[in-house]
């Protein structure tokens, strides 16, 4: 992880129409890294969409300014590297957060165990008011 | 994501072209539910254009599979892409969520 290749960030307020602008992101930053093998890219662009979804379904404001959402991707020689985070958020957990899947019926529940199915590594921060979720997966290619 | 759909003979076709987000979710549950409130139980989804689906869209999909067996009838999924089929897999929605290569294929045999 020694030399970074490609990197996009978005900030902007906590509403659905961000995580399209998210989405095409994350599609221009595989222009810029087109070494980065399909499965990769798939899996690591679900992982970041689902953490951005989960803020914007979920995050509560800290005050009266509204919660944003922060998406910062960085593309290593050999992993990828999502920082997904919602500012001016309280803070997410107020029991721990359920594992595994949902029963067949329901129509939520999927996604922190999408998430986990989909990445390296999931890191947690909570600072002032921030939230970060640390994404990371190794890529199966070297640049 | 643009939806639109075709009443067939024996069931009713929706397509969906785009990413099926948080955007795109409550639009799709829209459409399904005008379908079957229009007389056809039996839905396909075509998602031979639909690149991307995250578990929001999953979710939509449920549910409107949800309210067509209520109304006697069944949703069935063609056309599926591979991001599409990875959500599926690894949710384990595959072996609920029937998938066919194409719509004209999904209630052929019923």
């Amino acid at each position: 992880m020694t030399e970074m290749v490609a990197r996009r960030g978005y900030r902007g307020e906590s509403v659905p129409e961000a995580i399209e602008a998210v989405h095409t992101e994350l599609d221009s930053l595989w222009e810029d890294a087109d070494f980065v093998p399909e499965m990769d890219r798939m899996t690591f662009t679900t992982a970041v969409i689902e953490a951005a979804s989960n803020i914007v379904q979920h995050a509560e404001p800290v005050a009266e300014a509204p919660v944003e959402l922060g998406v910062d991707i960085s593309v290593w020689s050999t992993r990828l590297v999502a920082r997904v985070t919602a500012f001016n958020a309280k803070e997410p957990f107020a029991s721990p957060p359920e594992t595994g899947l949902p029963d067949d019926d329901s129509e939520s529940g999927r996604g922190l165990a999408l998430i986990e199915a989909l990445v390296t590594t999931v890191t947690f921060e909570r600072q002032d008011a921030t939230n970060t979720w640390i994404l990371t997966r190794n890529s199966t290619s070297a640049a | 994501m643009q939806f639109s759909y075709e009443v067939k003979d024996s069931y009713a076709e929706v397509k969906g072209s785009g990413r099926l987000n948080m955007v795109a979710a409550p639009k799709l549950r829209e459409v399904v539910a005008e379908v079957v409130a229009a007389g056809s139980s039996k839905v396909v989804v075509n998602l031979e254009e639909t690149v991307f689906m995250d578990s929001s869209g999953l979710g939509a999909l449920i549910g409107c599979l949800k309210a067509a067996r209520q109304a006697g009838g069944d949703l069935r999924i063609s056309g599926v892409q591979p991001q599409v089929r990875m959500v599926l897999e690894l949710t384990n929605m595959d072996r609920v969520l029937t998938s066919y290569p194409t719509a004209e294929a999904a209630f052929s045999d019923d």
